[in-house]
């Protein structure tokens, strides 16, 4: 999709063993300049490897990291020139927030003129102008890590690794942060490969997003894409809600897939990415907010549907979401805008029909 | 509270007054007392005394063996210090941040000094030096008195590394720092409180010992406590009082040096 020449830094078929154990393997990743790109994986999934690989603190059994077309094997974390802020709070305590930013400059032996002027800066960038002189024990956690950016930017890195931050903020401060971090991000225009466990989060900050899991990238893409057209049943189930429905795969003659629901309803699916082998069980996953109820009518359904019984409701204010069983006992969830006022609510114990329409289907199957 | 003071009652509450009362007397008794008559007039000893001066301080001065003895303790524990800090640096470094066997072997081997009777040390450490002919040398007594300050040095340094968090080690590293950048700006400034500690209590071991000392010393090359304690074997005279006054006083003084330079870091991780 991208022009090698795109890649600003590029990860090439890395992998990481640790004895017996694959870390991570075939991580290749193109990250453009200027991009906040997020590795997003449950605990495990070799997001963080990938990230402390990039940062020089761990080596890949095998694979390349080039930045801006340079090899950095071999370099270590100090001559990388690379920004990094880490999940813990790292601030130097025994030095003040101003020497805790100058750190690196004075490690690059700059003039205590240009040293004074660029913390200013820094401090300013990060809202925290007039706490130059505090300790770091003084200071909040969500200010600590702000001046953990302030210090890993000081220096005008080229980019900057960022390993689940906010992840010891709470929600509020974290959501804070977050709007931070973006406006930081448009300010400076630093390149960002981010690392984060939530999803959230992810859709929230990143023009890109890097699914890992067991080890490996599942998908590669921007939040819409990802919610959209998930490309494994992982992804699927990993951001965003989701419903999987356990299907029959079989083919039309003219080359269109059906799918034959547990109850023998017959579904045709969206414009199938992967290919689905003929004859075989596969997972049809719809999102709960594209499906609706509607009354059980005796004309032929327009798209695909399936008759339910209302087991819950939930009214959310602007959603109400339902809880509803198939005929061969599922739970599906079902959300629908309540933004009118107008909707129908259904109650426990009605008969309905969940409908959808055919292109927001997703088949999955399993390799 | 179940412990609470205020609500004990006061029969309870006089008891433990009472109880901790004699405490402090029988701990500081003795100190009182001997820097009472150390400014006592009488030759014998009397107590209380009956008139007050500082003769015996002045006989200090004029007496051989005093000042220089009092000397070498200083020059012993100052060293002795210095080199137990290093050591047990790298020793506690290796014990904390290392993965190797037996380490929990050599941890308990580092330790063993302390827990072992110091007579026996000290003999075991006169066998070896006498033959080496260190004994009555200042390397002697610095090697010995080390023996037995390194096990605090080693445990004061390795509990604030255990606090320590070596994250900010790779922070310093991806700053752009040196290793050696790294040890002397962000690893011993975070640990300063526990080198400070060992420090102290190091200087305080060697300044403190006797045992060890008396198999290390030869005429005329003596610590201040053997050479109180060699006094003392001679005859009794308030000159003795007046050196152990001046110990406690020198001891006092290095105690409430390191307690100011801890306050003035305040909030930091203590050990």
């Amino acid at each position: 999709m991208q022009k090698p020449h795109d890649a600003f830094l590029s990860l090439r078929d890395l992998r990481k063993t640790y004895g017996a154990t694959v870390a991570i393997e075939h991580v290749s990743l193109d990250i453009r300049q200027g991009e906040f790109m997020t590795f997003l994986g449950p605990s495990g999934s070799g997001k963080s490897t990938t990230l402390y690989i990039t940062a020089g603190f761990e080596d890949p059994t095998q694979g390349l990291v080039l930045l801006n077309q340079k090899n950095l094997h071999g370099v270590a974390p100090s001559k990388r020139n690379i920004g990094m802020v880490f999940q813990r709070y790292t601030l130097f305590p025994h030095l003040s927030v101003a020497e805790n930013i100058a750190f690196p400059l004075r490690v690059r032996k700059w003039s205590e003129e240009k040293i004074r002027e660029k913390t200013a800066k820094m401090l300013k960038l990060i809202h925290l102008d007039g706490f130059g002189g505090r300790k770091p024990a003084e200071l909040s956690g969500g200010q600590q890590q702000r001046i953990a950016i302030a210090r890993a930017l000081a220096y005008d890195p080229p980019i900057l690794l960022m390993d689940e931050p906010l992840s010891a903020l709470d929600k509020k401060l974290r959501e804070e942060l977050q709007t931070e971090l973006r406006r930081i991000h448009r300010e400076t225009g630093v390149t960002v490969l981010y690392v984060t466990h939530d999803q959230e989060e992810a859709l929230r900050l990143s023009d890109r997003i890097a699914v890992f899991n067991k080890g490996k990238i599942e998908q590669v893409g921007t939040g819409v894409e990802l919610y959209e057209h998930p490309s494994t049943r992982f992804v699927a189930s990993f951001i965003g809600n989701s419903n999987f429905l356990p299907v029959e795969v079989s083919r039309q003659a003219s080359g269109e897939f059906v799918l034959t629901l547990p109850d023998g309803a017959k579904v045709s699916t969206g414009k199938p990415d992967h290919d689905l082998a003929q004859g075989r069980a596969a997972m049809l996953m719809v999102r709960p907010d594209r499906m609706r109820l509607e009354p059980i009518s005796t004309n032929e359904p327009k798209g695909p549907s399936v008759a339910v019984k209302i087991r819950d409701r939930s009214y959310l204010g602007d959603t109400i979401q339902y809880t509803v069983v198939t005929s061969w006992d599922q739970e599906l969830n079902v959300r629908m805008n309540a933004s009118h006022g107008q909707v129908t609510l259904w109650n426990c114990g009605d008969t309905a029909s969940v409908a959808w329409e055919a292109s927001c289907g997703m088949a999955y199957q399993d390799k | 509270m179940l412990l609470d003071f205020s609500r004990m009652g006061w029969p309870l509450q006089a008891y433990l007054l009472f109880v901790a009362v004699l405490a402090a007397v029988f701990l500081l008794g003795p100190i009182v007392f001997i820097v009472a008559l150390s400014f006592g007039s009488s030759q014998w000893l009397v107590f209380p005394p009956p008139n007050w001066t500082t003769h015996w301080y002045q006989q200090l001065w004029v007496e051989p063996g005093w000042l220089e003895a009092t000397w070498n303790s200083l020059k012993i524990a100052f060293i002795v210090s210095g080199l137990s800090v290093m050591l047990g640096f790298f020793t506690a470094m290796a014990l904390v941040r290392g993965s190797f066997r037996g380490k929990s072997i050599l941890r308990a081997f580092f330790l063993t000094p302390m827990v072992m009777p110091v007579v026996v040390l000290a003999v075991a450490l006169y066998a070896l030096f006498v033959r080496m002919g260190l004994t009555g040398t200042l390397l002697g007594f610095v090697l010995s008195h080390l023996v037995i300050a390194l096990p605090f040095s080693i445990i004061a340094i390795s509990n604030s590394l255990e606090s320590f968090d070596f994250a900010l080690e790779d922070a310093a590293r991806i700053c752009g720092a040196s290793e050696w950048t790294v040890r002397w700006r962000v690893t011993i400034p975070s640990i300063r409180l526990g080198l400070g500690a060992a420090a102290l209590f190091s200087f305080l071991v060697s300044w403190d010992d006797v045992v060890v000392a008396i198999f290390m010393s030869t005429p005329g090359a003596e610590t201040l406590p053997v050479r109180i304690w060699a006094a003392l074997r001679q005859d009794l005279s308030p000159v003795i009082a007046a050196a152990s006054t001046l110990l406690i006083g020198i001891t006092l003084f290095f105690m409430l040096l390191s307690a100011l330079l801890g306050a003035r870091t305040p909030k930091s991780s203590a050990l």
